[in-house]
């Protein structure tokens, strides 16, 4: 048996549960669990689906914070529930859904309304003209790298979106990670895409409703700092916009 | 346990097959510390709104004469004013610490051939022009020099 | 009303930028100067009297310096309390709301041009 410090610690689960087939509106059901010291949330959630309730629906895969699917709001903060210790809370934790998202059932929200927003911005490389083969690899030295490495950590976990007071209120904007993606690509020495990347930051879903509470950045937990690449979009789109007055556009 | 986000909020604009539950905020989402701080930055747009519309009527006083000067002096030391101007001076100084604390992440690593400086070098330029620029203007309108 | 603020935000957010960078490192000096310690009697004697004030305001150096007093924070102040309606009263206001804020710093701004220039 593996020695373990501390001991088991009885807890209350407070879960949000709705199931769409017979609840008009989310409730929420408790559950007990005697959690092991070196318990995250996610092994609670695991044991509550295994052992208890094989009713609760919820996502998870790679159980160490790499994938993006187990983000909720734990206690009220958006967290990857399979990097979040229990230890860091007292007798009842409350599990709910992602923050901000319409919720499928239980725990599971609605992602599409993300990949929308996430393609939207065009994360990929543009290049004005495919390169041949025969031209060989693009090259990219470190300082190249370091100009958007931060930004392509992101996981798609859209614990920003929880968190974002913008997000909450006004449905067309881009939101933390699409913009910090879009960025990423238009830092990227690769890339010949930023004026059309520009021109959608400056649309309806605009990079300047963005105003700086900083609050995706403090819940990232990849450290992607995706505030920091929203407010380097607005100055990027800002000189795109003046430029654009200047110099003969392509489009 | 959870209040309404707006109905719409990261909504696909092809729905699921499923009837989904409206999008939601956790009860202390706008009352948390951290949030209330923004929310406390965001106010602080009306104390500078005020001084500036205050600086307005010192602008037109100067240009009107002396009697218009002084009177506008003497109102400025009733407690509405002193008030308003001491209410000003602090959320100066907390815009000042927090935005000169988030500006340097926000230059971006390149913009075309222009690199910015190292983010300490950026704060202390901050700061040194801010305290720099307020000894200047105290010299001058405290009446030291000219 | 919104599309022709999302038109302008480049512009909006520029003014801003100056508003909150210039603007605070301003202020407090002309605070603690023409906002308190002149009217509450601490500053040294004349510091503040007439003359001494109609000549520093108008100095070239002086107008623009008034200037910004005057119309930089009047769009920090205008685009952040946007902002706070925005997260209060949602982004259907929006339009009305920030319209009538940067009226306001229009309006101010171009009146500060013209108190500046004939003082």
């Amino acid at each position: 048996m593996a020695a373990h410090s501390g001991e088991m610690r009885k807890r209350t689960f407070v879960v949000t549960r709705f199931d769409p087939d017979v609840d008009q509106v989310p409730k929420t059901q408790s559950y007990e669990v005697a959690c092991r010291p070196d318990w995250k949330v996610l092994d609670a959630l695991n044991h509550i689906k295994d052992e208890v309730d094989p009713t609760l629906s919820h996502r998870w895969s790679c159980r160490m914070a790499v994938c993006g699917s187990c983000g909720m709001n734990v206690n009220g903060e958006p967290k990857l529930t399979c990097k979040t210790a229990l230890s860091e809370y007292g007798d009842v934790v409350e599990v709910a859904p992602l923050a901000n998202f319409p919720i499928v059932r239980d725990l599971v929200i609605e992602m599409d309304g993300f990949m929308e927003k996430f393609q939207a911005v065009k994360p990929w490389i543009i290049t004005a003209k495919e390169k041949a083969a025969e031209q060989g690899t693009n090259l990219q030295s470190p300082e190249d790298l370091a100009a958007f490495k931060q930004f392509s950590m992101c996981i798609n976990c859209m614990l920003c979106y929880a968190a974002c007071p913008v997000v909450a209120k006004e449905p067309h904007f881009l939101g933390p990670a699409a913009i910090a993606l879009g960025h990423r690509y238009n830092m990227d020495s690769r890339d010949e895409g930023a004026e059309e990347r520009n021109e959608i930051f400056r649309g309806e879903g605009s990079v300047f409703h963005c105003s700086y509470a900083n609050e995706c950045s403090e819940v990232c937990p990849k450290g992607v700092d995706p505030a920091a690449a929203v407010n380097q979009a607005k100055l990027g789109a800002v000189v795109d916009w003046a430029s654009s007055f200047v110099v003969k556009r392509s489009r | 346990m959870a209040r309404p986000s707006h109905p719409e909020a990261m909504t696909p604009h092809r729905p699921g097959s499923t009837r989904t539950a409206p999008p939601q905020v956790p009860d202390d989402f706008w009352t948390r510390r951290r949030m209330l701080t923004y929310l406390l930055f965001d106010a602080t747009g009306l104390p500078y709104m005020l001084v500036g519309l205050v600086a307005l009527r010192v602008a037109f006083a100067l240009g009107r004469g002396p009697e218009a000067w002084a009177s506008l002096m003497e109102q400025f030391s009733h407690p509405i004013y002193v008030a308003l101007h001491l209410l000003a001076l602090v959320s100066v100084l907390f815009v000042g610490v927090r935005f000169f604390r988030l500006f340097p992440k926000a230059q971006p690593a390149k913009l075309g051939p222009a690199k910015p400086p190292p983010a300490p070098v950026i704060v202390i330029g901050l700061y040194g022009a801010w305290i720099g620029l307020t000894l200047a203007l105290l010299v001058v309108l405290g009446g030291i020099w000219p | 009303m919104k599309p022709l603020l999302l038109r302008l935000e480049p512009v909006i957010w520029l003014l801003f930028g100056a508003g909150i960078m210039v603007g605070t490192m301003l202020l407090p000096a002309w605070l603690l100067t023409v906002g308190l310690g002149g009217p509450l009697g601490l500053l040294p004697e004349g510091a503040l009297s007439y003359d001494r004030a109609h000549a520093i305001a108008s100095n070239p150096i002086g107008r623009l310096v008034l200037l910004g007093i005057i119309a930089l924070p009047l769009w920090k102040g205008a685009h952040h309390l946007r902002a706070l309606f925005a997260d209060w009263l949602g982004h259907g206001p929006d339009g009305l709301v920030g319209s009538l804020l940067y009226a306001v710093a229009v309006v101010g701004s171009v009146l500060g041009i013209y108190a500046v220039l004939t003082l």
